[in-house]
């Protein structure tokens, strides 16, 4: 099969697209044909994935399979793909949320055919943008994987709400504060003021390289003067920061998590924040080093932050989905710390903690959604004692939640550990040190948030004997997911090869400005 | 400037002398006419009928409709005019291009008058 | 015969309004058996808008025929400039407004009849005021701009009143008639003092005045160019309701028919920003006028950040969808006055706008068209609740609204978004950042609005015992809808032709 084999990445991007386009045509009074349309989808694009993976040559590193096809010539946009180590790493990361996200919305009722028209678009944008090698497609598809998000939380996102609390209770209840709608209108308008920043600079990169290519490989050869770099760089970062939830531009993500149905935040926690983060290196980092050599120290400042407040939101928090919502926040921190740090361990690590982070959210988001399709709830203290009528879920939210605050072992902990090493290496101790301070607020409310859960008497205890352990298609989401937290956490060089190889290529035209910067400044 | 000023200045004058004296008259009788009104002397009739009906005459919409249709076909001798004045310098094209225009025109008069708008009594 | 051809989109939409206007007159009324009627269009609508819509399509294939004929080999058309300048940018201009006149055109034939506005003089007036709009994007010379203006505009005087007995329409109509004639009024001053000053009529040989100013022996005066320069752009101003010379838009809209409302905001305003353009870089072209210290850009720039973000501001907070989409239309019109200013330093932001105003032509009529179709006899969707629940009774309704809204809204993949795209990399290619991202974070502004038209779509029901608007049938709107959609595709997909066309319009403006 030499054509599939030439254009494997176009075939891993049109999967879940064409997938999308034969569910047009299925009734949608046929829910199983819908759901097996949309798994073999997301199995195309999954496979697809793992031939990349094994495919790829480490000895030789770069850009692998090229493939380029034109789209609008007289502006220089191609639709060009092509795989680095990174791509690798976050292809599979894709490629396994999206068929455990297919299998977590096994059951959903409600309009199955467009939620999973809509569900297989943004995943065919997210795909997009991790091979895409021409700046204006990778733009392109990451409006795509970002816009079904407003329609997905708005149609079929959950009703349940926060009640508002507080000195500002009236003015929350004014706007319908936790509302699906409210969450969806936020956090498209938010992403929109950060597409709009990002097209600015992404414009005004093509008009200093000389208006003629969007080619990413030839716009980062092309040494973009300093003062353009330096007031690019903060818009790219604010840009894209506000999906990867850069404080304080996260504060769509908590509400939008909430409101999102399961395998939306699945996909949303799991791959889109990771969009952001990628968005901030692959284009910020490597087309503008010597903007990003000057603002790395701001990054991980705003990363502290993120890693502090975020852990300390959801520390706070009553309501079971803000609590992984910033749990999230906390962990696209630590992102954003490895990257700002310009080291091989930092950038290794960040790499890495958005496989992690990815496979541990969507196993989190996962189960929520399981114990709110039984329990009902998502209010904390109005459960408890979970665990003997779901010990499976209570199993693996454990897992989960011990990745979470990074327990050696398991995935989390091996990205956190180069994070925190290359903060040390980079001489930000202080960055290192509240890591390691986040990594521990992460126990308190990980653990405490389960024990509330499944164990101990709930104030309800006697009414959950309804209650039932994961059924058919939800044991393929857990069983999936937790399985590789366990096996990348205990063999992580199955993936950090490729990020290593990756990493090392590019690392050094970061760091170079950065020394360069370093020079000019003595 | 000058020569603008020398050419206008007495008609200005005129205007300014003009106005100055409907001011003072008017301004006059306005400050030094006594004044006693009472309800009576305020009402707009002090004998005769109460007024009935409609400030202003209504007329006929097909007056407006007549008038219009005059200024619309009137136009077209404004056109023809300098066009026969030059008659045999435009040649074959000029002709044409009139014939195009009165062609123009009929098709407007054929509408009109299939329209109606040509019939008082209807 | 070359000129002829190389006139051929005007002639062909001329001579087709004029016979149309006979069929309409002196074709058999189709009513119902015993019904008296004197008005021989009455129940007509249908065939006329299929006449209508087929000579403007013949008009769309004539203006590319030219086109790819190139005008440049017609020698011949040099007989008619500078009263009709033929070019590149003329054409396709052209093409824009036959395209945007055949979808009004389509709307009414069936929105007309639903609504029960038996008015079939609707179709031959959209031909002649289309005719005045093709004019006035090829005018070349004050006498033909103005002419032809006003062409355009008696039209649509008429077009906005046919709901005779509403005194919304009547009020619309007579509101956009004075003020119209008054924005007329002050340009026809400014066009006099320019002929005074100049002792031209021809953009051209204006051009060539304004640029003698300063040198020896130039008898130009540099005070009245600049006066008749803000009369004419205030005048234009008006035509393509730039706030704060918007007030109008909303009302007039609102009042008119849709299909006529479709017809203002993309024809209208097309042909006013064309000969916005060729004013502007023909006759104010000189470069101490079309600078940033002095003259033109400045004022549009105002007037450009001023539309947008008062119309963003406005657009939230209406109750009716009809008034939301003029609000949209000012605010696009403060984008597409952004590749006006940008035009001041980059030839390619002529193209950048009109490649804008033809996304645009197809966004908005595709809109409102989704509009009409939500609503049927007796209750015309206007408000945001009419149209909760449509996405449940009628998906495809839906499905085409939500895609036009995303391309007016700026969304990949659609026309709206490459259009947008392309006007502001113009404007940063010209160094106008700051209007570039005043220009982006007004368009996430909109997109609140358009999403807001989602949300009753999609995430609302009607009201419980509220009177439910029940969606049409009609072929005529749906065709229209599906062209549009195609095109909003199509522009939005593969842009790379319907570009390179574009660019072509820009050399030739100059």
């Amino acid at each position: 099969m030499p054509f599939l084999e030439s254009h494997l990445l176009g075939v891993i991007v049109a999967a879940p697209f064409l997938a999308a386009l034969a569910l047009l045509f299925v009734s949608p009074t046929r829910p199983g044909a819908i759901r097996a349309i949309s798994l073999v989808g997301a199995l195309v694009s999954l496979a697809g994935s793992v031939h990349v993976a094994l495919g790829y040559d480490l000895a030789r590193g770069g850009l692998q399979r090229a493939e380029r096809y034109p789209l609008v010539p007289s502006l220089g946009i191609d639709l060009s793909l092509a795989v680095d180590g990174w791509s690798v790493s976050l292809l599979l990361l894709t490629g396994v949320i999206i068929v455990t996200g297919v299998l977590a919305s096994w059951t959903l009722t409600d309009r199955p055919r467009d939620f999973f028209v809509l569900l297989l678009v943004l995943v065919a944008g997210v795909f997009g943008v991790f091979v895409c090698q021409d700046l204006f497609v990778f733009f392109l598809f990451y409006e795509i994987a970002v816009l079904p998000m407003y329609l997905l939380i708005g149609i079929w996102g959950s009703r349940g709400k926060v009640p508002a609390a507080g000195p500002f209770a009236f003015v929350w209840r004014r706007f319908d504060v936790g509302g699906r709608e409210y969450a969806a209108m936020k956090l498209t308008l938010m992403l929109l003021v950060g597409s709009a920043a990002i097209l600015v600079v992404i414009l005004a990169l093509y008009s200093a390289a000389g208006g003629s290519t969007f080619d990413l490989q030839a716009l980062a050869r092309a040494r973009f003067p300093r003062e353009l770099q330096l007031w690019a760089f903060p818009l790219l970062w604010l840009g894209f920061g506000s999906l990867a939830g850069v404080f304080p531009f996260h504060t769509w993500s908590p509400d939008g998590h909430a409101a999102a149905p399961t395998a939306v935040s699945m996909l949303h926690a799991g791959v889109l924040m990771k969009l952001g983060a990628f968005g901030v290196i692959r284009v910020g980092m490597l087309l503008l080093p010597e903007g990003a050599s000057y603002w790395a120290p701001t990054v991980g400042g705003v990363a502290v932050i993120n890693v502090l407040y975020g852990a300390i939101c959801a520390l706070t928090q009553r309501d079971l989905k803000y609590v992984i919502a910033y749990s999230s926040v906390s962990h696209m921190g630590v992102v954003m710390l490895g990257a700002a740090t310009l080291t091989v361990d930092g950038w290794n690590g960040a790499i890495y903690q958005m496989f992690a982070h990815g496979m541990m959210t969507g196993l989190f988001f996962a189960l929520v959604g399981l114990v709110y399709d039984r329990a009902h709830t998502r209010w904390v203290p109005s459960m408890g004692g979970f665990a003997r009528q779901m010990p499976w879920v209570a199993s693996f939210f454990v897992l989960a939640g011990l990745s979470s605050l990074g327990l050696p072992g398991l995935a989390g902990f091996v990205a956190e550990f180069l994070v925190f090493l290359g903060a040390w290496q980079s001489q930000h101790y202080v960055w290192a040190l509240a890591g390691v301070l986040g990594a521990w607020v992460t126990a308190v409310y990980v653990l405490r948030v389960g024990r509330d859960i499944f164990f101990g008497e709930g104030p309800r205890s006697d009414e959950i004997h309804h209650l039932t352990d994961a059924r058919r298609s939800e044991w393929g989401a857990l069983w999936v997911l937790g399985a590789c937290l366990v096996v990348f956490g205990s063999y992580p060089r199955l993936i950090l090869d490729f990020i290593h190889v990756a990493t090392l290529e590019y690392l050094p035209r970061a760091a170079g400005a950065a020394s360069a910067l370093l020079e000019a400044s003595r | 400037m000058s020569e603008l000023v020398q050419v206008y200045l007495p008609m200005f004058l005129v205007f300014a002398v003009g106005a100055a004296i409907v001011a003072v008259f008017w301004l006059g009788g306005h400050y030094l006419g006594p004044k006693n009104p009472n309800p009576e002397k305020l009402q707009p009739y002090e004998c005769g009928n109460d007024s009935d009906g409609a400030r202003g005459v209504r007329m006929s919409v097909k007056f407006y409709l007549t008038a219009i249709l005059f200024v619309v076909f009137d136009i077209e001798a404004v056109f023809i005019y300098p066009w026969a004045v030059l008659f045999k310098g435009l040649g074959w094209t000029g002709f044409l291009t009139m014939l195009a225009f009165i062609a123009a025109l009929l098709v407007a008069l054929a509408y009109c008058w299939k329209k109606g708008a040509l019939e008082w009594e209807s | 015969m070359n000129l002829l051809f190389g006139l051929s989109p005007f002639l062909a939409v001329g001579v087709g309004a004029l016979l149309l206007m006979l069929a309409e007159a002196f074709g058999k009324p189709n009513v119902a058996p015993g019904v008296e009627t004197t008005d021989a269009g009455a129940g007509r609508a249908g065939e006329l808008a299929l006449g209508a819509a087929v000579i403007l399509v013949i008009g769309a294939v004539l203006s590319v025929a030219v086109w790819v004929a190139g005008p440049e080999s017609l020698p011949e058309l040099t007989q008619v400039a500078p009263h009709l300048v033929i070019d590149k940018f003329t054409l396709f201009f052209s093409f824009t407004l036959c395209v945007g006149g055949a979808l009004a055109a389509l709307l009414a034939g069936g929105y007309l009849p639903e609504h029960g506005i038996d008015r079939s003089e609707f179709f031959p007036l959209l031909l002649l005021s289309t005719v005045g709009a093709m004019a006035l994007s090829a005018a070349g010379d004050l006498l033909t701009l103005f002419v032809a203006l006003e062409t355009m505009s008696l039209g649509v005087y008429s077009l906005i009143g046919l709901r005779r007995g509403s005194p919304r329409a009547a009020e619309a109509a007579l509101k956009y008639f004075l003020l119209g004639s008054f924005a007329a009024a002050i340009m026809l001053f400014g066009l006099a003092l320019l002929y005074g000053a100049t002792g031209h009529t021809d953009l051209a040989g204006i051009g060539a005045a304004v640029r003698s100013i300063g040198s020896p022996g130039s008898t130009v005066s540099a005070g009245k160019i600049l006066i008749s320069l803000v009369l004419v752009l205030v005048g234009l101003a008006f035509k393509v309701s730039a706030v704060p010379f918007h007030q109008w838009t909303p009302d007039a809209y609102e009042g008119a028919p849709t299909p006529a409302a479709t017809y203002m905001a993309v024809a209208v305003k097309s042909a006013a920003f064309a000969v916005l353009l060729r004013v502007l870089l023909v006759g104010f072209g000189d470069e101490r006028l079309a600078s940033w210290g002095a003259g033109w850009p400045p004022a549009l720039a105002v007037l450009a950040v001023l539309s947008m973000t008062v119309a963003n501001l406005v657009a939230g907070r209406q109750e009716s969808v009809k008034r939301m989409l003029a609000y949209s239309s000012i605010a696009h019109a403060g984008y597409a006055l952004v590749g006006v200013v940008a035009a001041m330093r980059s030839p390619e932001a002529v193209s950048a706008v009109a490649f804008y105003l033809l996304a645009y032509t197809v966004s908005t009529a595709g809109a409102f068209g989704a509009l009409i179709l939500c609503g049927s006899r007796g209750a015309e969707a206007v408000s945001y609740e009419d149209l909760a629940g449509v996405g449940k009774r009628h998906p495809a309704a839906a499905l085409a609204f939500s895609l036009f809204l995303f391309s007016l809204a700026g969304l990949p993949p659609t026309a709206g978004f490459f259009g947008k795209l392309y006007v502001f990399r113009t404007a940063i290619d010209s160094g106008l950042y700051t209007l570039a991202i005043l220009g982006l974070v007004n368009s996430v502004i909109g997109a609140y609005y358009y999403l807001r038209v989602m949300v009753y779509l999609y995430m609302r029901e009607p009201a419980p015992g509220a009177p439910r608007a029940v969606t049409m049938r009609s072929g005529f709107v749906a065709t229209a809808l599906v062209a549009a959609a195609i095109f909003v595709l199509l522009l939005g997909m593969a842009p790379g032709f319907t570009l390179d066309m574009a660019s072509g319009a820009a050399l030739t403006a100059r």
